[in-house]
């Protein structure tokens, strides 16, 4: 049994509504800061259940001045689920909840975010983890708060990539190794279909949300057909959501924007960086093919000379390659940056959607009629 | 007398000889007390004057000391010795004369002058000088050896007369020793001429006479010359005068001139020499000349020995306050170094007068003609006589002289406190050098006249940008006051033909001189001739001239590969073209011309007005010495505080109005005008307190934030209480420039920042806030409307400005351009990469073609947008730059220097 639970990869992530709505809470109270928080559940056939949470403790941080504050407090947020504090209180928090008959099974961690900005070192970091330590069967579910303020829950489930996992472990980030590995920045993150379910009960009780009872006298029905389609009979629950109906365009795609522009701007550090090392590698290598010939030289006219001739690799001690500086960071910004594009997209697609609906103000000309 | 003790302390067996050489000395000591003596005889025994007898030089140091230590003890018996040694050299002279063998007679032509120092290297002629110079030490001349030298000078010539008329040639190396020979016996034989002469009258009684007779010997070639002194006394004079010195008589006789003058040319460059000795004999010297030829000749050789003098002053100097600024304490350094300084001026000022007086010579004398290219004469002898209608050449080069004269005055005024009235004393001297040179440029047209001397063309260039680097960057009346001045002290007989006298306007001889050389030289020169004439216009205001000027050069190109004292002119000149462009209230265009110099932050340096102190770069004591060199005179500096002032004013006119325009715009980065004004401003804005200005960069600052806030009364008051406009030739003008420039701008300001406010705006309301004529502001909307700054229209019957709404990029919209823009150049950056790495193969073009295919489309949409929605933008930029942009060109100038 325990060996085919190994074998089958997790298929799909399914959360439950108390879940959610607990994510929600932290996540929406803490914001902008990150909020972190671990999962517990069990894995049946390849569908990972996600049945309960529980936040991490904030840690205080020592503010130092105003302009830090705010920043290592995210830093250590983002890092909570990694702490060495973090990991006692989870397994003491596990160990009660066995208590009152949860399931007592650690099945990943959650994050906050901010516009899709969640592709970073810290949750790589932490989703390496807790796949390596934990168990193979963990996710990082994503609650972006911006985006479900806007009127659709965003929250998402992923998984690193076994081939990331590996790259990861060695902690070479190359570009001998990435060619070697063929390892993309499509490949670093793996999104699992995320389901909500609720219990019956829970699903019987919205359905039978009490609605108001008619305050004044009711007609009689004017057929037999009327009796059945019994108007005070319930709709579906909490359907339709106006919110979703929001037109603002402009604040969503600004923030992208200057989202993107970061990227771009660290895209161009990373690049800088590279392009350094590549200058100096080049001087490097230029001073060695140099020492090397005159070595050379040298041991010819020794060798004239019926000398022994000086050892040839002797500028591995006397030269140092610089060091290739790691392409990680660049490799999570590209995903990063396909990650907002998607989003773009995405959100693009709905709002002209939404557009058209409202048609008659879309085109111009027709907006005075 | 240290001869003498030493004798004491020596042997018993030698003292007799002491004794003897004890009595030739005092024999010798009391001739020359008794009678006159021929400066042959004092020559020789002068133990410490090395100036006046021609031996002592030729002999050199080493065998002085060689004869004063060792030798002296054993003195006859070396004497003896040495004798032998001659004959036995003199024989092989003459048999290597009879088989004709002239490698033998000199076999090493490489063998040097100093005779003492390598007794196995040399010739056998060589050997024989040697010899003869020890021997000499004790006395006289060996009659041999004149003999020898006389017969070998005999030889010599009837064989290059013979060599000249036989067909056969001579093997390689005779004829290499006999040219080797040849050269240095007349070198030689000049020093022994009298008794070579003797000999050839009269080769067997010369001979004859004992050899143990020194005195005798001594005295009969001292005969003739003391004859000739005393002839001369009797014809002139003048023509000679005794000097007293050290106890001993010195004489200088027009006849022995030359010869001084020879051996003083002759130790030229030579260590141990006392220059001032040997500028107070030629002094002497040329009170004694009485030829033209010998005034020249003395003359060449006291100026150049002065140089020599002065620069190796100067560069004491320099050291000396290399160390003052190192130690400013050392209170004595400064004295030293004051006295040291004054000599080192007084050296000059007696240079100048020498030079004066050799041009006065010259021009007496048109016959003797200083030329560079002329062959030294060689017999002291016999003063070269003039042949009618033939002009007789001197080797010299007036344009170094006056090169030199021009240095050594700016060298000084770099030395000087420019504050105190050595310094005036010091500048007044500029106008008498300013003559020097406009006659040395006479004389030297003068000469290129006469077809036969073949002047080189550059000599004249070389004066008359002299000429001109002494005009250009002074104002028109000084230079007209200088011109008057000089043409007074030349004498009303000489004129030019570049510059005809009594053409006393500046502008026309700054344009003569600048023609002349467009038209004559070439390289630098011209270079330099150019700079000078836009620095004049622009000092003169002629800014359109100016400019065209400079952009016709085309020097900004090539500046780069020009000296360092090129490139400084060329910043000058930069820099004197925007504050023309200033003053003739052309903000933009002294803003570009400014911009290269003080944007920098090194104006001190590239203007060469002083020496930045870096703290973080490694400058050489000696780059900071050459960098002190380079330094410019005081008057001829450009106030920098003047300058910062303009920059920074200019700055200001253009970049609140831009400021306002971009307002919070994330391109905002892109468009800085100027940084160092930026920066300025920021860091004004971030002080809490700010109080009342104090300097001309405060003034400015707050000036510029009442100009943000649209007061630009205020901000007038300000700029107007800038004490430095007041060095400006017509501050009132200046001013009121001002004030026009920053109603306009503030008018241009009040729009951008408040048009999203305004639906209408009525002009005569803004005319009454900017205190403007209705037209101007509608000059100044209606062009703001054309280069598309403002969005709005002009209703001309009601006179008033209709504000256009949502014409105005939002934020997302303009984040979205630079994100195409970003985007379109990360796409491009790829395309290059690619691009690298395939170069080459047609396989991997064909596919960075599909892929820039691709990447275009997308590409071409983010431009295409980028282009269409910034199409405003770039037209305001264009906008900005359609009036100036005229030096726009001139970017990436000489700014190292």
């Amino acid at each position: 049994m325990a060996e085919i639970l190994k074998e089958s990869p997790l298929k799909s992530v399914q959360v439950e509504a108390l879940v959610v709505m607990k994510i929600i809470k932290h996540c929406s109270q803490t914001f902008p800061t990150t909020a972190t928080g671990s999962l517990v559940g069990m894995d049946v056939n390849g569908v990972l259940q996600v049945t309960n949470s529980f936040p991490f403790p904030a840690v205080e941080v020592p503010s130092v001045d105003s302009h830090h504050d705010s920043n290592s407090a995210t830093n250590a947020a983002a890092a909570a689920p990694r702490a060495k504090a973090n990991t006692v209180y989870q397994s003491d928090m596990i160990k009660y909840l066995r208590e009152v008959n949860v399931d007592a099974n650690n099945v990943g961690w959650y994050t906050s975010a901010n516009m899709g900005n969640f592709v970073n070192a810290n949750v790589v970091e932490n989703q390496y983890f807790y796949q390596k330590e934990m168990n193979e069967r963990t996710v990082a579910l994503v609650h972006d708060v911006s985006r479900s303020s806007q009127g659709s829950l965003s929250l998402r489930a992923f998984r690193l990539s076994p081939s990331f996992m590996a790259a990861f472990k060695e902690g070479k980030f190359t570009t001998e190794s990435l060619q070697k590995s063929n390892l993309t920045y499509r490949d670093i993150l793996v999104e699992l279909p995320l389901t909500i379910h609720n219990s019956h009960l829970l699903t019987s009780f919205l359905h039978q949300l009490p609605s108001k009872p008619p305050s004044g006298p009711l007609d009689f029905p004017a057929s037999l057909a009327s009796l059945k389609s019994d108007p005070n009979a319930p709709q579906p629950p909490l359907y339709p959501n106006y919110d979703s109906l929001d037109l603002s365009i402009d604040p969503f795609l600004e923030k992208t924007c200057d989202l993107l522009l970061d990227s771009i701007e660290t895209h161009y550090t990373e690049l800088n960086n590279h392009q350094y090392y590549q200058r100096q590698l080049a001087r490097e290598q230029a001073k060695i093919t140099a020492w090397q010939q005159k070595r050379k030289a040298e041991n010819a006219t020794r060798a004239a000379a019926k000398q022994p001739p000086l050892p040839e690799d002797e500028w591995t001690r006397l030269f140092k390659l610089p060091q290739e500086p790691s392409r990680l960071e660049g490799l999570l910004n590209s995903r990063q940056v396909e990650q907002y594009a998607r989003q773009v997209d995405g959100f693009t697609a709905s709002i002209s959607g939404k557009m058209f609906a409202v048609k008659s103000n879309l085109l111009p000309g027709d907006g005075q009629q | 007398m240290s001869r003498f003790f030493h004798g004491d302390s020596s042997s018993e067996s030698s003292s007799s000889d002491e004794e003897e050489l004890y009595s030739e000395e005092e024999e010798e000591q009391s001739e020359e007390e008794s009678e006159e003596d021929s400066e042959e005889s004092s020559g020789s025994d002068d133990e410490k004057d090395a100036a006046t007898g021609a031996k002592r030089f030729i002999k050199g140091e080493s065998s002085d000391e060689e004869s004063d230590t060792e030798d002296v003890r054993v003195v006859k018996s070396a004497k003896d010795k040495r004798l032998e040694e001659v004959e036995g050299t003199v024989k092989l002279i003459e048999n290597a004369e009879k088989i004709n063998d002239w490698a033998v007679i000199s076999a090493g032509k490489y063998s040097s002058l100093a005779y003492g120092t390598d007794p196995c290297d040399g010739t056998e002629f060589d050997k024989l000088n040697r010899q003869v110079v020890k021997l000499m030490q004790s006395g006289s001349t060996p009659k041999i050896y004149v003999k020898a030298i006389a017969d070998l000078e005999d030889f010599m010539n009837e064989t290059i007369a013979k060599s000249k008329v036989s067909t056969k040639k001579m093997n390689a190396t005779n004829a290499r020793g006999l040219n080797a020979v040849k050269q240095r016996i007349r070198k030689n034989n000049k020093d022994y001429a009298t008794q070579i002469e003797q000999y050839r009258e009269d080769k067997t009684g010369f001979m004859e006479s004992d050899e143990d007779e020194e005195a005798v010997t001594v005295e009969r070639p001292s005969r003739p010359s003391q004859r000739l002194v005393l002839d001369d006394e009797a014809g002139d004079g003048e023509g000679f005068s005794t000097v007293g010195r050290g106890g001993k008589t010195l004489q200088y006789t027009p006849e022995s001139i030359l010869k001084h003058l020879r051996t003083i040319i002759e130790s030229r460059g030579k260590k141990n020499t006392d220059r001032n000795e040997q500028i107070r004999v030629m002094e002497k010297l040329y009170e004694v000349a009485t030829t033209p030829y010998q005034r020249i000749r003395v003359l060449l050789a006291l100026i150049s020995t002065r140089f020599d003098l002065t620069s190796g002053a100067a560069s004491f100097m320099s050291q000396e306050q290399w160390k003052l600024s190192v130690d400013s304490s050392s209170y004595s350094y400064s004295l030293e170094f004051d006295g040291v300084f004054r000599q080192f001026c007084l050296h000059h000022i007696r240079a100048e007068h020498e030079f004066n007086t050799l041009l006065q010579v010259l021009e007496s004398n048109p016959d003797y003609v200083v030329i560079e290219n002329a062959e030294e004469w060689e017999d002291d002898e016999k003063p070269p006589t003039l042949q009618a209608g033939e002009k007789l050449k001197i080797p010299g080069s007036i344009v170094s002289f006056v090169e030199r004269l021009d240095d050594e005055l700016t060298r000084s005024l770099q030395h000087i406190d420019p504050h105190t009235a050595e310094y005036i004393e010091r500048l007044a001297d500029e106008g008498a050098l300013y003559t020097k040179i406009v006659r040395g440029m006479l004389y030297l047209e003068k000469l290129a006249k006469d077809e036969k001397l073949q002047t080189p063309q550059e000599s004249i260039n070389r004066i008359i940008i002299r000429r001109l680097e002494h005009v250009y960057f002074k104002p028109s009346q000084v230079v007209t006051i200088l011109e008057d001045n000089t043409w007074k002290t030349i004498p009303t007989s000489l004129n030019s033909r570049i510059t005809p006298r009594g053409k006393a306007d500046a502008s026309a001889l700054v344009h003569t001189l600048c023609t002349y050389l467009y038209q004559h030289s070439e390289g630098i020169i011209r270079a330099r001739a150019m700079l000078c004439q836009i620095y004049f216009l622009a000092l003169h205001d002629q800014y359109y001239r100016a400019r065209d000027m400079m952009l016709m050069s085309h020097l900004q190109e090539t500046i780069n590969s020009f000296d360092i004292n090129t490139q400084i002119l060329f910043n000058r000149t930069l820099v004197q073209v925007g504050l023309c462009a200033f003053r003739a209230g052309l903000i933009y265009e002294a803003q570009n011309s400014l911009q290269e110099i003080c944007g920098s932050g090194r104006q001190k340096e590239l203007l060469a007005q002083g020496v930045m102190i870096q703290r973080y770069s490694q400058v050489s004591p000696e780059q900071e010495r050459l960098e002190r060199q380079r330094q410019l005179p005081f008057h001829m500096h450009i106030n920098l505080e003047l300058l910062e002032c303009v920059y920074l004013t200019c700055s200001m006119l253009l970049e609140i109005p831009l400021l306002a325009q971009t307002g919070s715009s994330p391109d905002l980065k892109k468009r800085i005008i100027s940084k160092t004004y930026r920066r300025m401003l920021e860091y004004h804005e971030r002080q809490i307190f700010t109080g009342p200005p104090e300097n001309t960069r405060d003034h400015v600052m707050q000036a510029s934030k009442a100009l943000a806030a649209g007061e630009w009364k205020k901000c007038s008051d300000f700029i107007h209480s800038i004490k430095i406009w007041d060095l400006m030739s017509h501050p009132e003008d200046i001013k009121k420039m001002l004030s026009e420039q920053i109603q306009e701008e503030g008018l241009r300001t009040y729009l951008f920042t408040y048009a999203p406010f305004y639906d209408t705006l009525s002009v005569s309301t803004l005319a009454s806030m900017f205190e403007l004529p209705e037209r101007k502001v509608a000059a100044v909307v209606s062009k703001m409307i054309s280069h598309e700054e403002l969005a709005a229209a002009l209703d001309q019957v009601n006179s008033a400005i209709i504000f256009r709404k949502g014409v105005e990029l939002s934020r997302l919209q303009s984040l979205a351009l630079t994100l195409s823009d970003k985007a379109s150049g990360l796409i491009e950056s790829n395309e290059r990469t690619l691009e690298q790495r395939t170069q080459g193969t047609a396989g991997a073009f064909e596919r960075s073609g599909q892929q820039g295919g691709r990447g275009g489309r997308t590409g071409g949409r983010g431009r295409g947008d980028s282009r269409g929605g910034r199409g405003g933008a770039g037209n305001r930029r264009g906008g900005q730059q359609f009036t100036g942009g005229a030096l726009d060109s001139r970017q990436g100038g000489a700014v190292r220097a």
